[in-house]
Parts: C-alpha cells; structure tokens; sequence
C-alpha cells in the first residue's frame, strides 16, 4: 500500500503525545470533524464563485471584482481545512495514510493547488484588463471547468474515506 | 452553457454525499452478527471510537465500539469498558482487519449500551 519508511513515520505519529492528546480529549476530534466541514463549504463556495466566473457566469461583472475576494476566501477557507485536517489525520496517521482513498484524495489535492497556481498565472494579465463582458480565453475556461472537477472529487474521496 | 452543467453536477454531488454520509459501518459484515463474550483484556476510551480487546472462548477479539462522547451521554464511562470488566458485545465482525467486530451493543453487569 504504501512505502515501509513512510508507514514507520506515520506510526510514529500517530504514537506521538499530540495524536493521543487529540485521541483523549472528548472533543478535539469532533471539534476538528465540524470545523473541517464548514470550512469545506467556505471553500467550496468561493472556489466555485471564482471558477463559475472563469467559466463565463456573472459577466456583468468584471472578473477581478469576482475573482479577487472569492480567492481571498478560498486561501482561508484552505488554510482552515489544512489545520482541520492535520488534526484528523494526526489522530489516526498510519491508518488513514495507508487508505487508499485518502491517498487518491492527497494526489487530487496536489493536482488541485497545482491547477490553481497555473489558473492564477493565466488570468493575471485578465484581472488587470478585463473589462464586464469580456469573453474568456479558452485556456481559463478549461482550467476552471477542471478546478470544479478536482475539487468536487476531493471533497467525495473524503467522505468516502470511511468507507474503504 | 458548460458552466451551467458542471454547477449542476457539483450541486448533485453535495447532495448525494449527504445521503450517505452517516454510516461508517461498511466494512462490517451485518449478515453475520456475532456476540463475543469475555473479560476486557485492553480498552483505549478514545476518539473516533473506543475500542476494547475481549478474550474469548475462541480468540481475542478487537471490539470497536463509539465516539467517546456518545458512549459517555449513555452511561458507558471508562470504567464501565475498564480492563478486567466482563463484556458480551453483539456486533458485526470486518470485512477488513482480521478478528474485529464492531459493536452494536454491549453488556456489562447486566446494563445494556446502544453504540449506534
């Protein structure tokens, strides 16, 4: 499933006085469950509002008056996930680092922040200029469609972690 | 006109994942429930769910039972689960790891606890 160093780290992880903490406590973990959730839906929507506008919707508005704060909302609603998330994943680190649907979901992740950071390069230029209106390249059409998709894709790999 | 679809598909996606997003028992095999009866070897009174080890007639059973909050709200403490404890757990066995059930309830001095 998954290289024998990279189990042996997670182990000594999940062995680890913060992962028994987490473990112990009545509500570290439950706490750590509904804030990753509600940060999933803070970044869920605006990345959705973000990618919607890349996509052509809302073009009455000029796309960095959409663009701009939605991406503002996405890199918290992120970071909350990431802080979240570590707390789950710390509490029972060799068991869900060797699921393999939350390596499938790790992988998505990084395809994900990747797609984002080359949207970002691709509509630079947009933002800056881009007046109401103004119909979007195909390359950022694309970019964002695939964004929509990823991201849809993560959120179902991490409730279908339990599962499998 | 492709926007429009993919926002219907992720509104259809959120939804379906609400459906079936309180289970978490798919592993366990619910057409062969067993009891496992015996005194408590180990107990971890842990999130997301305590487990106990119970030596049975046949082997030593890993016994999954609940978040440590729920278990806590309906009178199973620590102690209740603590090791030297007699158990009868009535649960599934995995479909996964080896000699593990998952409890549906468990019995211990006469008190039954629901763990779903």
């Amino acid at each position: 499933m998954m290289p024998h160093d990279a189990f042996l780290i997670l182990t000594a992880l999940e062995q680890s006085g913060l992962a028994a903490a987490i473990r112990q406590s009545m509500w570290a973990y439950p706490a750590a469950n509904v804030g990753h959730i509600v940060a999933l839906t803070l970044f869920a929507g605006s990345v959705a509002i973000m990618d919607a506008r890349l996509m052509g919707a809302f073009a009455a508005t000029p796309p960095a008056d959409v663009v701009r704060p939605a991406r503002r909302m996405a890199v918290l609603g992120l970071l909350l996930m990431l802080l979240t998330g570590s707390v789950l994943f710390t509490a029972e680190a060799s068991h869900v680092g060797s699921n393999r649907v939350f390596q499938v979901k790790a992988v998505l992740i990084v395809l994900g922040l990747s797609n984002a950071v080359f949207t970002g390069r691709a509509v630079q230029p947009l933002l800056d200029s881009a007046p109401a209106f103004a119909p979007m390249p195909r390359c950022v059409r694309l970019s964002a469609s695939f964004s929509l998709g990823i991201w849809v894709c993560v959120a179902a790999c991490g409730r279908l972690i339990a599962y499998f | 006109m492709l926007h429009r679809l993919l926002f219907g598909l992720l509104l259809t996606a959120a939804s379906t994942m609400s459906v079936f997003a309180h289970h978490g028992w798919g592993s366990y095999d619910a057409s062969k429930p067993i009891t496992v009866t015996g005194p408590i070897e180990t107990s971890k009174y842990e999130n997301p769910h305590a487990t106990i080890t119970v030596k049975a007639a046949d082997k030593v059973w890993t016994v999954t039972l609940a978040p440590i909050s729920r278990m806590q709200s309906r009178g199973a403490s620590a102690e209740f689960v603590g090791v030297g404890k007699t158990v009868s757990a009535y649960g599934y066995p995995s479909t996964v790891e080896k000699d593990e059930m998952r409890a549906e309830r468990i019995n211990v001095d006469g008190k039954t606890v629901e763990m779903r």
